[in-house]
């Protein structure tokens, strides 16, 4: 039991966190346990709420960055790695959460996801993973099961292999890749807070079920398990792991230690316009 | 519970009343999730319920006595289950859900409170904390007993509670 | 020799020539070194290449033309052509446009010339040029090029020797010695070559000139304007300025981050601008086009950011090494929805500096997206140009650095500009978004507020005061030429033209393409009777937007031809003379 000298009265809360618009998803939608566990992270962490920044894309999950009482960009479909490693670099002082979905994050965004990884940025990548699309009313994703036959588009299912995303993440260089289920708040919240504490790109996976359009996924709750195994430092390691994995264990995989993407930086003062005109001058 | 640390008066003074509080603030969550949703009797429902946790956080903390309850992180304290034992399940909730299941989830909170209390008892780091616990266990006994006559105005609903006739709508 | 030609022997004013050679002769580096030694002679020019499609050991043409004045548009005419061969040359044929008075002077070893440069009607002569080079230590046919261009048009030997000192610092004394003998054996053998083109000697360099490419210049003002953050994904003829922002940025104390496709670069510099850091990206049409989407995020969420387009021929792959104007359209309607931003554009290659440096300062002061139209012909021609003057158009961002309780980002104000709260500063958090909103920022269907949000994003654009800057509007007439970007600069010497032969022509070179500025152009053209407009595009991009938002009369005249071939004085001449 931690001690701290922060009386609890002068302690951020979670919900110092939670902003006053109240969130339009689904009564059930594993997303409402993602903001608490996001809030409890912050919480716990006792980041002070304006220098943490909450960036997503487009989707049920990209709804989030208006439900936290931090700064927040609800960006375009697909482009919220971008929008955070720009936030980041820029504003290296800053905390900078990305919030994503499995389509707006490995669909479209795949590609940025692939090179956020490379460059090892020191952002916290949190998608809320239901395996379907749902604000656009249930189309498949790229982890949706190859035979989930629900869909209009999709009607016998799409055949395909589903997307792994810690398989990716770990190939294409994250040193922090971990999985997590909405249905255990405080594990989560471990599992986020270990996360941002982490310096370089964090990649959560947070299995979230979708209650309007997979009530399939009530069933997760029976499927998840804790990994049976200690996190690892060692891709190797890590990546015989990730291949045999059912898709349903949850922790961290792999925790490494790589150097967090830095831009450039002058080894001596800033220089103003007037520095660079002999380059010209006749 | 991965509790091997003796507890003491303040401990559970702060861990009764983060058990107050969370919970009002869950009930509160989903007070604000059926008003979005145009459920208004079970957003009057829980935001009952987040109102009668409140009454109990204030107690604990005047039982303080103006004494600065010690700051406890949210993992730091170790709840037995997923979160704080008197948070109802925020995953079971339901646009059309109806009072039966909301006071059936708060019973289920009411009776994991018990169970709380009745091993923090066993840990107790001297007779003053033990004797708080034993409290603590008496008045959640209290509160599902209320829940449970509560509930008996609500039997379960027939099937079909959930049937929307309206297909989901397009946002974005 | 022709009258022409006998008057300029004394009071020539400029000179249009080009080096050509292929397999590494080196013709573009001699170009190069020739304009920064006619600079420290006194002169201004322009310098563009024109080369084959290999990546190396291709056919290549340094082009130049060197003049008393600035000099910002191709010649009508190249007055001396050297060749050291001809292989794959009648590929320049169109760019250089020879004539009956223009020399050509060709190795002697080299192929029978070009069909189509003989039949143009140049005077053609011969020189050992391989052999002389051969002849001497480490000598290259470049250099003795050189040294015949300079005897030719008169370029004093010492401003070459300097030039050569200075080029090859690096490479050893050796490889000077050998350069310099290969030049003073390429003016000793064009002695021989009566000089007809012969540039009168210029006066004293006057104040500080800059050797300068409009993609620097874009770069330049962009550091001058306030820019720390910069995204970069290469793209042909944009990656100039990318490259040369990368070290500079960080010097200045910003950064720079390569991302992994334009999608990228256009999503970072918003996230790096939301943070308050002045941003801007580099591209070309293809980029561009691929950024629209998320330059109308920046407009709803009215987060600034520049974006320079260095337009290049289209459409699709187009013409990636060549000029042209046919982005206006994408440039000013690309977007969905209703996205009213700024569209600017260069008159020359100093003006990249300038429009960049601006674009910075009303974006920032607007909290919109400004798209800079530069184009392939300013973006890589190098220029000798006047010190740019220093400037007061700095980023100066509307920022709120104490918010009070209920802070609301988007609040409609009196200009249409609400202060913007930085992250990490406390009580001013809101979320940007590109759905619509209220002012709070909070998403929003209602019709009140998308109407007055929309009003306000546009509002605030067509509220500012750009001055006098929107347009370059020069002299007086009943006739005006009404153009814009790289096609200023034959239209402003085709009106110095038209004037020597007494013809009142006004220019009116817009700088401004967005928003538009109605009542300022029609102040514009007060007393003018006849409009010629001009463009390089092939659909008439140009003369449509001037008539959908200055409904320009019907009968207005249109010279409009799209790229690969820039406009020359002549060609706008030609147009003038037939609206007389």
């Amino acid at each position: 039991m931690t001690m701290d000298a922060t009386p609890m009265s002068e302690a951020l809360t979670p919900r110092d966190y939670k902003s006053d618009i109240k969130p339009v998803w689904c009564p059930g939608c594993g997303d409402y346990s993602v903001l608490g566990s996001i809030t409890t992270a912050l919480a716990e962490l006792q980041l002070q709420p304006e220098n943490v920044a909450v960036v997503s894309g487009i989707g049920c999950s990209s709804r989030i960055p208006a439900y936290a009482n931090c700064y927040g960009f609800h960006g375009v479909h697909g482009r919220s790695l971008a929008l955070g490693t720009g936030l980041k670099v820029a504003r290296p002082d800053l905390t900078v959460l990305v919030a994503s979905g499995d389509g707006d994050g490995f669909s479209i965004g795949g590609n940025h996801f692939l090179h956020a990884c490379r460059r090892n940025i020191d952002l916290t990548y949190i998608v809320m993973d239901n395996r379907v699309y749902g604000m656009t009313k249930g189309q498949p994703s790229p982890t949706t099961e190859p035979d989930w036959a629900e869909s209009a588009l999709a009607p016998s299912g799409t055949g395909l292999r589903p997307f792994h995303p810690l398989v990716i993440a770990l190939a294409s260089g994250a040193s922090f890749v971990a999985r997590a289920f909405s249905g255990d708040l405080l594990g989560t919240a471990a599992l986020i807070a270990e996360a941002i504490r982490h310096e370089g790109f964090s990649f959560v996976e947070i299995l979230s079920p979708c209650v309007t359009f997979r009530p399939d996924e009530r069933e997760w709750r029976n499927q998840v398990h804790l990994a049976s195994v200690e996190p690892t430092d060692d891709p190797a390691r890590a990546a015989r792991r990730i291949m045999t994995d059912d898709g349903f264990n949850t922790g961290v995989l792999f925790s490494g230690e790589r150097p967090a993407y830095s831009a450039a930086t002058s080894d001596g003062p800033s220089v103003d316009a007037a520095y660079f005109e002999k380059e010209f001058e006749v | 519970m991965s509790e091997s640390k003796k507890v003491t008066v303040e401990q559970m003074l702060a861990r009764a009343y983060a058990i107050e509080r969370e919970a009002q603030s869950r009930y509160a969550d989903l007070a604000d999730q059926m008003q979005v949703h145009n459920n208004r009797e079970l957003a009057e429902l829980f935001g009952k319920l987040a109102e009668i946790e409140g009454k109990h956080a204030a107690q604990i903390k005047q039982r303080a006595a103006g004494a600065e309850l010690p700051y406890i992180s949210p993992l730091a304290y170790r709840w037995p289950g997923t979160e704080a034992p008197e948070n109802v399940d925020i995953s079971v909730a339901h646009y059309l859900m109806t009072p039966h299941h909301a006071l059936k989830m708060a019973l289920k909170g009411e009776e994991r409170a018990v169970a709380y209390f009745e091993d923090l008892v066993k840990i107790a780091a001297d007779t003053d904390a033990a004797a708080l616990a034993e409290e603590f266990v008496e008045e959640e006994r209290e509160h599902v007993e209320l829940v449970k006559a509560w509930l008996e105005k609500y039997p379960e609903p027939e099937a079909g509670w959930d049937e929307d006739h309206d297909p989901p709508a397009i946002q974005e | 020799m022709s009258p022409a030609s006998s008057k300029e022997t004394s009071d020539r004013q400029s000179i249009a020539l080009a080096i050509n050679g292929s397999g590494g002769a080196g013709a573009i580096t001699a170009g190069g070194m020739l304009l920064k030694a006619a600079a420290r002679a006194g002169l201004y020019g322009l310098f563009t290449r024109s080369v084959g499609p290999q990546i190396r050991g291709g056919e290549a043409a340094a082009i130049l033309r060197l003049a008393r004045m600035p000099v910002d548009a191709a010649a009508d005419r190249c007055d001396l052509q050297i060749a050291i061969d001809w292989m794959n040359a009648d590929r320049f044929a169109g760019e250089l446009n020879l004539g009956p008075d223009s020399l050509v002077v060709a190795d002697s070893d080299a192929d029978e010339a070009p069909r189509v440069i003989v039949d143009s009607g140049a005077r053609i002569v011969t020189l050992p040029i391989a052999a002389l080079a051969k002849s001497i230590k480490g000598g290259r046919p470049n250099m003795v090029a050189l040294g015949i261009a300079a005897a030719v048009i008169g370029l004093p030997r010492e401003a070459l020797d300097a030039e050569i000192e200075t080029t090859l610092a690096g490479k050893g004394v050796g490889a000077i010695t050998a350069s310099k003998a290969a030049l003073a054996a390429g003016i000793d053998a064009a002695s021989e070559i009566a000089s007809a083109v012969q540039l009168a000697p210029a006066g004293p360099a006057g104040d500080k000139r800059w050797i300068i490419s409009g993609n620097e210049a874009a770069g330049m003002g962009a550091i001058r304007g306030g820019v720390r953050f910069v995204a970069a994904y290469p793209i042909t003829p944009a990656t100039e300025i990318l490259e040369w922002m990368a070290p500079a940025l960080v010097k200045a104390g910003g950064s720079l981050v390569q991302a992994e496709d334009e999608l990228a670069s256009i999503n970072m510099i918003i996230g790096a601008s939301y943070g308050g850091v002045p941003s801007l990206t580099a591209t070309s049409g293809p980029g561009l086009a691929l950024m629209l989407e998320s330059l109308g995020l920046a407009v709803a969420s009215e987060v600034p950011i520049v974006v320079v387009d260095v337009m290049r021929g289209g459409p699709s792959t187009g013409i990636p090494t060549k000029s042209e104007q046919s982005d206006l359209n994408m440039a000013l309607h690309g977007c969905h929805g209703d996205a009213p931003h700024i569209v600017l554009a260069p008159t020359s290659v100093a003006d990249c500096l300038f429009t960049t440096q601006w674009a910075v300062h009303l974006a920032e002061a607007m909290q919109a997206p400004a798209i800079v139209l530069s184009d392939q012909f300013l973006g890589q021609a190098k220029a000798v140009i006047d010190r740019p003057a220093d400037l007061a158009f700095i980023a100066n961002r509307k920022i709120e650095t104490a918010p009070e309780v209920g802070y609301r980002r988007y609040a409609l104000t009196a200009d249409g500009v609400s202060p913007m709260t930085v992250p990490g500063t406390p009580g001013g958090q809101y979320t940007a978004d590109g759905l619509e909103h209220n002012p709070r920022g909070t998403p929003s269907t209602a019709a009140g507020d998308h109407s007055s949000q929309l009003d306000k994003r546009s509002d605030k654009l067509t509220g500012f005061d750009y001055g006098q800057h929107w347009a370059d509007i020069e002299g007086e007439g009943p006739l005006a030429v009404i153009t814009w970007g790289s096609s200023t600069g034959p239209a402003r010497e085709a009106i110095g033209k038209a004037r020597e032969d007494g013809l009142a022509v006004k220019l009116i070179a817009l700088r401004l393409l967005a928003p538009s500025r109605p009542e300022e152009f029609a102040a514009a053209l007060e007393g003018v009777e006849r409009m010629l407009v001009v463009e390089q595009t092939h659909s008439g991009q140009f003369l449509r937007h001037l008539r959908a938002e200055y409904g320009l009369p019907r009968d207005a005249a249109h010279l409009c031809r799209p790229g690969p071939l820039n406009f020359r004085a002549q060609e706008i001449l030609s147009a003038i003379r037939e609206l007389q």
